[in-house]
């Protein structure tokens, strides 16, 4: 299992005090015991950024319910990479727009874009996995802050698609359009599925 | 001599209570309800019950980095962040910033803090078990440290006496290992979870119940007395609960305590050192000083109660030098601050489940399935001392899942709108053996920016607890498959310290020595019998529950003690 499940589950332990939501992205961020001194500045070109909007919207387009452009998940993503993420998810990130840039990705059309993009996703496969494989060596050794700041980030499809649906999933409209918006339960129950049951979202 | 009488006046009364939150607040409620005036003296910031919740009402996209720690933040959290996300933007007013509040790590040691009225009981896991019979016996039969001075038998009417005010849900099951109290109706288990209670009894005869936890499902008319209202099942106890569905000393102690209108409480006031008076031998009073305008002051009672929470009041004992005790209050014996014990974990396992698709939960149910000690327990023998319980359950998966799967696109959209399968997991709590080389001290040199010597951590597992890791995630895969769980996956989690399962314990501990050990069977200093140390601290053994409860049941037991020798004069 990878370290990030773990860590949900784990954090689950500590007797449920911790909403699911706030545990997805702990696994990368190794290197903050000491100060290593803040990441430079996060920065992305125009026509990056019209990418990132291209492929936030790929991944949840605007249907009968809104998509992620409408839910300003685009700027949310270049936020949390600028105030989450150190150095190695900054460059994985540029690098796969730097991909996408050399596939003059903008310019194609919608199903040569798809087409991209699933490749982009079947690879990711194979990088994940590589990735787990570091972060599992990294795990506890002396050197690991070393270790962090030299590593390779999370994937560019890893960070894009769960920033995306963070972003999306999260936001007001995203919450209240795809689930079942329950604040305040005021009772708790075992029932059975609807027909079409959305998800509770409290 | 210019006495300012009224001053002194001011500043004096029966009782000092060193601390706000679990056993502080307890301690509070019942010296106050017993007719004594009470101090109580908190070093971080004052939160309001209700108004001060700040987080409690948000939806989540109020918070800017929805749940997630910003690096300046993670700089700041340090401690409370290394492992997980414990100060997070949703619970971080109730987690204390490891920077301003600086300490040394000669080994490592997740020092997790709260500084700020009710202290961790405002984000407490709230799970409520008693210790059994043999929890209190284990030391002395397998010759680990020393003898607990007291036996269940003698916190037992105290355990039903808190039990009963904090208000806890669960089942009575019969079982030694884990002695019934008195509960409110115990939450439902979902489907999965029913089978897996069924299945893990009759296959591997080990028992599964549900979560005792400090949570009101039926709330009583001490309950609502004191404004506390049914649990909303929103589980967001952490952010403060405007309902009073879960305890904290906010929502129950404190009030209960100010409606004697015997309480004094002192915020942003750290306590600095005890007064010890050579003359009468006892102590007089605590020496403060003002968390911001850095002011001195002194004041006086006839007992102290140190509930700063385990390593802070062993740091105050030890700040507290005279000529009698030159290396700390009550420490003839050598043991303040050696001993530390906590709750390991960071190891279980989950899995998938199939089928139960057309089951369902509504509402989060703030607790968990709980598995009691079944190693070492009964005819079961392993080649390690003691024993861990498992706390987890069944959950239906969200939209996360999406995260790691591949899709995505309109219908991939659709999906993740309606629930996935279900999934199931649990992690343990393994209780740690005192060892009197796992300790804190103070630094000779370094002082904190209040001119008080730091606080340096020398702490970890050992081959005991190494070995029942092993066997904690091994028995859960194995639960798990039994159970015919798919995609079954046990994690052992290295990079877990000391302290993270904030039970951290034992750094004043009972015992009926006073050569070997710091307190007597009343949680009072074995030489200066007004000071008593009724939170973690005084812990001999750690067992495998959480222990929240047992620190309250020990407090209000040393806390009518107090007032019975008070009356007698013999304080």
């Amino acid at each position: 299992m990878n370290r990030r499940t773990a860590i949900t589950h784990v954090a689950t332990m500590l007797g449920g005090v911790l909403s699911a939501p706030t545990l997805l992205a702990m696994s990368r961020r190794e290197g903050h015991t000491t100060s290593e001194g803040f990441p430079m500045e996060f920065n992305l070109t125009e026509s990056q950024k019209m990418i990132v909007e291209e492929v936030a919207e790929m991944i949840i387009p605007k249907t009968a319910t809104p998509g992620a452009k409408d839910v300003g998940v685009p700027t949310f993503i270049v936020m949390m990479l600028q105030d989450c993420y150190k150095t190695p998810e900054h460059k994985s990130f540029v690098e796969g727009l730097l991909y996408l840039e050399n596939k003059q990705f903008l310019n194609l059309s919608a199903e040569q874009k798809m087409a991209v993009l699933k490749q982009v996703e079947i690879d990711s496969v194979e990088e994940m996995k590589a990735y787990q494989i570091q972060q599992t060596k990294m795990g506890d050794n002396e050197d690991r802050e070393q270790m962090a700041a030299q590593a390779k980030g999370l994937p560019f499809w890893r960070l894009m698609k769960e920033l995306t649906m963070l972003g999306y999933f999260t936001s007001e409209q995203g919450m209240k359009s795809s689930f079942e918006y329950v604040p305040i339960p005021g009772k708790l129950e075992m029932i059975k599925m609807k027909p079409n049951q959305k998800s509770f979202a409290y | 001599m210019n006495l300012n009488l009224k001053s002194d006046k001011a500043h004096t009364f029966d009782a000092i209570v060193v601390g706000s939150g679990m056993t502080g607040g307890m301690a509070a409620k019942e010296l106050t309800e017993r007719g004594l005036q009470v101090l109580m003296i908190e070093r971080g910031r004052e939160v309001k019950h209700i108004e001060d919740y700040d987080t409690a009402m948000k939806g989540p996209w109020e918070f800017e980095h929805r749940g997630k720690i910003s690096i300046h933040s993670a700089e700041e959290y340090w401690a409370n962040n290394r492992f997980g996300t414990l100060a997070n933007e949703e619970t971080g007013p109730f987690f204390t910033d490891d920077k301003k509040n600086p300490y040394i790590e000669k080994r490592p040691f997740d020092w997790i803090r709260a500084y700020h009225t009710g202290g961790k009981s405002m984000h407490w896991g709230r799970q409520s078990y008693r210790m059994n019979k043999k929890d209190f016996e284990a030391n002395a039969k397998e010759g680990i440290a020393i003898d607990w001075p007291i036996r269940y038998e003698d916190l037992e009417p105290w355990y039903t006496h808190v039990e009963k005010f904090v208000g806890i849900s669960g089942q009575a099951e019969g079982w030694d290992v884990l002695p019934d109290g008195h509960y409110l109706p115990a939450m439902p288990m979902s489907a999965p979870e029913r089978y897996f209670r069924e299945t893990m009894m009759k296959k591997l005869n080990r028992p599964v119940t549900i979560g005792r936890v400090a949570n009101l499902t039926k709330p009583q008319p001490w309950h609502t007395d004191l404004g506390r209202a049914s649990c909303q099942y929103r589980s967001k106890c952490a952010r403060g609960c405007p309902y009073g569905g879960y305890y904290s000393s906010l929502s129950g102690s404190i009030p209960a305590a100010r409606k004697t209108n015997r309480l004094t409480v002192l915020h942003d006031t750290i306590a600095s050192e005890i007064i010890y008076d050579e003359k009468t031998q006892k102590a007089k009073g605590v020496r403060v000083i003002n968390q911001h305008t850095m002011a001195v002051e002194e004041f006086f009672a006839k007992i102290v109660f140190l509930n700063a929470g385990s390593m802070n009041s062993a740091a105050l004992l030890l700040n507290s030098t005279s000529s009698r005790f030159p290396t700390g209050l009550g420490n003839d014996s050598d043991q303040v601050g050696r001993n530390i014990m906590d709750h390991h974990l960071g190891v279980g396992a989950n899995a998938t489940v199939e089928g139960f698709e057309n089951d369902y939960i509504f509402g989060q149910r703030p607790n968990a399935l709980y598995i009691p000690r079944f190693r070492n327990w009964g005819s079961d023998k392993k080649d390690f001392l003691r024993g861990y319980g498992y706390q987890g359950g069944a959950s239906k998966s969200d939209w996360k899942r999406g995260i790691t799967m591949n899709g995505f696109g309109a219908s991939f959209k659709e999906d993740m709108s309606r629930p996935g399968m279900w999934t199931m997991g649990f992690g343990g709590f393994g209780e740690i053996l005192p060892d009197p080389s796992n300790r804190m001290f103070l630094d000779k040199d370094k002082k904190d920016k209040w001119g008080i010597p730091m606080i340096v951590f020398d702490a970890a597992f050992g081959e005991n607890e190494l070995a029942m890791r092993k066997d904690m995630m091994a028995s859960a895969v194995e639960m798990l498959e039994v159970a015919g769980f798919k995609n079954v996956a046990g994690f052992n989690r290295q990079d877990t310290h000391p302290g993270l399962g904030i039970h951290d314990m034992g750094t004043a501990r009972m015992g009926k020595d006073p050569k070997t050990s710091v307190l007597n069977k009343f949680n009072q200093v074995h030489a200066c019998k007004n000071v008593f140390v009724t939170d973690g601290a005084a812990m001999v053994s750690s067992s495998c529950v959480n222990p929240s409860i047992t620190y309250m049941a020990m407090t209000a037991r040393a806390a009518d003690h107090a007032v019975k020798e008070l009356k007698k004069q013999n304080l």
